[in-house]
């Protein structure tokens, strides 16, 4: 309840000082969705594959968005874009298999923030360890728009970890790992990895870890969030 | 999005037979349009919007398929479907689909659906199918359940015996003679009146004094308890122990059609095994009863092609050779003449535990009040040569380590047992220990229960909290572990190049026997059989509840999928063992056999933690 109203209070003073419209409808568009179910919240599942780990210096290579409606991921709605950098993708090439050649249908990085920010209005965002995709965001949004920006995200690790300290399970490295997350549910193992596979594997982790915490109850979107 | 980028998704949907036949462009285009759900065991049922059918592709968990009456209709797992019905028929939907374990499910939109079928007749012929399939199947789940689901006419016998009104009692008793039955119909103008039974020419003819020339009509029940040939045999049962009847004459539109007696229904359920050991008892020769011997394998596929618990099935065969080895020793003893003691006839493994499944060896010993003489000796040598050789004819071949009766070793006095047992218990030596550890399963088929309970009840004082025992039986029992590796996968036993599957018997059953005969051991339990050892564990609350009721279902299900795979080998002619392969079961049922083998992983955790105090 308090949480709830702290969190309102910061969206409506963060929409006061933003000066872009978007920006506006995106913090008024988050306060509303304080107030619903889980299961009526309309979310975006998302995953970001970067050039490194650090926000100030490395870039965004790729974005990939499952919208999740009434408990489902949508994949009619899946997308996958792939962002220009500047320089060569260089060593992340062997993690995330993109090579400079498939950035040639890639956009640059304002038109990506745009069309980040327009696909997220009026949705909760979902991640997979959210404060570093968040902060790349941030970071491409702040850049574009010339101003502090702050996202909301419901962070699936936060939600595991959560999970495992309450059953007081000493945690071992790498059990917060999606993969290793995901086979505590019995979801599938997913080989390939790309920012938009990860997005839809997030997105299921989320409903497996919802169904566990409500067992059947209603669960607020401010239990997901704390 | 190119769906390329959808690869495990767009993989795993390419690999189910039917998509496995759409043109690549087809399956992205099908890939593209699912969305995902997850469906938690909590809400019990997956909700099926009838404004809104999909197809539902299970990628993971486990669900049932029950029509509105609650009948069994399908059982899925990873890669199966549900919800076609009603997209095929436009009907509204009528069938429950239950959440047994959680699970990830693709659905797909019924305009993609009509699209794919438009698209690939395989498509649509496949999903046709299905329907009329599942139609068809609420017959096969059906079969357990036979007294409650099975009708009366199945059982009851045709063409009753019937006589008019007016006949004499006399009249009545010479048809039931000839037809050799219990009862009979009374007819008065076409119509059933009464019914008159044994009893009711014992009771109000023969004690009242009557002679047999007294009408039917005054001897009768009247306006007995009937049913209709339809009615089912569970109906039938229950009047019958309402109103403590036997017979129940079945009519329709007011006609005598059938007879129904409790001993057709007893016949219905379980009449192979009882008849087959009324059989045996008969036999007065050993020609005679090999001769009878030769219909067990026929008893255990009819068995299990009744789909019958393994539990069961155990109990059954071995009560069958429990009987053989009884009238072997009753048809020997008429040639010896009386035993010059009193003796137990021992059995040991798996005939003692009563889970013999096809191919037994013997395994026997023979248990004496006192040392014998030399003539006493002398007549048991005889006597347990003959039994053994008996069995040996009729199919239960000689133990291959020479644990039989026949072999002096084992052909011991009471205190010559006791002391055999002790030496185990008290100097327990591993190897020693893994060659005595089915004598623990003991139970006598033949002789005196003091005799024997005096014999068990001083080896389970020893054994009972007897750490350094516990600790070597439970080491011998840690040796072999489930067929399981890295991430669940199965191991299969290989034999040079050719695989040869998952050895269910020694790797699964053996395993929880061991289990379950340390807990037994452990608290001095007397029952020998895995899953009555298992119940009296959870009773004392010596296993927790969970624990005992995940050990049992796995001993039942491993047990029960090596009968089927025993069976399937033999329907095709293969030599019968107990490897499974893997790749002949479906994703549903692999993933139980799983599951079943990671219950016996735990449960060997737990006695290792419990009895030998190390992780």
């Amino acid at each position: 309840m308090l949480s709830r109203y702290l969190l309102k209070s910061k969206l409506c003073w963060r929409a006061f000082r933003a000066e872009e419209q978007a920006l506006k409808t995106y913090y008024h568009g988050q306060q509303s969705l304080l107030d619903l179910d889980v299961e009526r919240v309309p979310m975006l599942a998302i995953d970001l594959e970067m050039t490194g780990l650090d926000a100030q210096f490395d870039q965004i290579l790729s974005i990939g968005i499952v919208p999740i409606e009434e408990g489902r991921l949508i994949l009619s709605k899946a997308e996958h874009k792939l962002v220009k950098i500047e320089g060569s993708v260089g060593q992340s090439a062997t993690i995330h298999g993109i090579l400079d050649h498939h950035l040639n249908r890639a956009v640059s990085p304002e038109e990506a923030m745009s069309w980040f920010l327009e696909r997220c209005q009026g949705q909760m965002l979902v991640a997979h360890h959210s404060p570093l995709d968040l902060a790349f965001l941030q970071k491409g949004l702040s850049t574009h728009f010339r101003q502090g920006v702050t996202l909301m995200a419901i962070d699936t690790l936060a939600i595991e970890k959560r999970r495992l300290m309450r059953q007081h399970e000493v945690l071992k490295e790498g059990a917060l790992r999606l993969g290793a997350s995901r086979a505590r549910y019995g979801l599938p193992v997913y080989a390939a990895h790309n920012a938009l596979i990860d997005a839809i594997a997030c997105g299921e982790l989320l409903l497996a870890q919802i169904s566990a915490i409500g067992q059947g109850e209603r669960v607020k979107l401010t239990e997901l969030l704390a | 999005m190119d769906a390329s980028e959808l690869q495990p998704i767009t993989d795993f949907i390419q690999g189910l037979v039917p998509f496995d036949t759409l043109s690549s462009s087809t399956l992205d285009l099908c890939c593209k349009s699912l969305s995902v759900g997850y469906y938690s065991k909590a809400s019990a049922f997956v909700p099926l919007d009838e404004t809104d059918p999909q197809l539902y592709i299970v990628r993971s968990g486990a669900f049932e398929v029950r029509n509105d009456d609650g009948e069994l209709l399908d059982r899925l797992g990873e890669g199966d479907y549900f919800g076609f019905p009603s997209l095929l028929s436009g009907e509204k939907v009528s069938n429950r689909v239950r959440i047994l374990e959680d699970g990830l499910v693709y659905h797909l939109d019924p305009d993609t659906f009509d699209y794919l079928r438009v698209e690939s007749r395989q498509f649509d012929r496949f999903f046709n199918r299905a329907f009329a399939k599942r139609l068809r199947h609420q017959a096969r789940f059906k079969a357990k359940e036979l007294t409650t689901t099975s009708r009366v006419s199945s059982l009851m016998s045709n063409n009753p015996l019937i006589i008019d009104i007016n006949a004499c009692v006399r009249d009545a008793a010479k048809k039931m003679r000839e037809a050799r039955v219990s009862s009979v119909l009374v007819i008065d103008n076409h119509k059933l009146c009464g019914i008159l039974t044994d009893r009711d020419l014992r009771n109000r003819v023969l004690a009242e004094g009557q002679d047999g020339s007294l009408p039917v009509h005054q001897a009768m029940t009247t306006q007995p308890k009937v049913l209709s040939s339809n009615a089912l045999v569970f109906e039938a049962m229950l009047l019958m122990s309402e109103h403590g009847i036997h017979h129940l004459p079945i009519v329709d539109d007011e006609r005598a059609v059938g007879v129904l007696t409790s001993t057709d229904i007893l016949r219905g359920q379980s009449s192979q095994p009882l008849l087959l050991i009324g059989e045996i008892e008969r036999q007065n020769s050993l020609d005679s009863l090999i001769s009878v011997s030769k219909q067990i394998p026929l008893l255990l596929q009819n068995l299990i092609s009744a789909d019958a618990r393994a539990e069961e099935i155990g109990r059954v065969l071995t009560s069958v050779t429990d009987a053989l080895t009884r009238r072997l020793i009753i048809l020997n003893q008429k040639l010896l003449g009386e035993a010059p003691m009193a003796f137990c006839w021992l059995a040991f493994g798996s005939q003692g535990r009563q889970d013999q499944a096809a191919c037994s060896d013997q395994d026997n010993g023979l248990l004496l009040a006192h040392e014998p003489d030399e003539a006493a000796s002398g007549y048991f040598e005889a006597l347990t040569k003959a039994v053994c050789s008996g069995l040996d004819k009729c199919g239960y071949i000689y133990c291959p380590g020479d644990i039989m009766a026949q072999n002096p070793k084992w052909r011991l006095s009471l205190s010559q047992w006791q002391n055999r047992f002790a030496s185990w218990v008290n100097t327990p030596e591993p190897k020693a220990l893994m060659h005595a550890s089915i004598f623990f399963d003991m139970r006598s088929v033949f002789g005196p229960a003091s005799l024997f309970d005096s014999l068990q009840d001083k080896v389970l004082a020893e054994t009972k909290d007897n750490d350094i025992f516990l600790a070597g039986m439970t080491n011998n029992s840690l040796v072999e572990s489930p067929p399981l590796g890295f991430f669940k996968k199965f191991v299969l036993e290989r034999d040079g190049s050719e695989v040869k599957g998952i050895d269910l018997k020694h790797k699964g059953n053996a395993l929880i026997n061991d289990i379950a005969r340390v807990y037994a051991l452990s608290a001095g339990i007397k029952e020998v059989n895995t899953a009555k050892r298992i119940r009296v564990l959870m009773e004392k609350d010596i296993i927790n509840r969970k624990d005992a009721l995940n050990l049992a279902d796995a001993h039942e299900f491993i047990a029960h999928m090596r009968l089927s795979n025993q069976g399937y080998q033999h329907t095709h002619t293969m030599p019968i063992s107990n490897y499974l392969q893997p790749k002949h079961l479906s994703s549903l049922v692999r993933h139980q056999l799983r599951d079943a083998f990671k219950v016996v992983h735990d449960a060997q955790s737990g006695i290792k933690l419990k009895f030998t105090r190390s992780f």
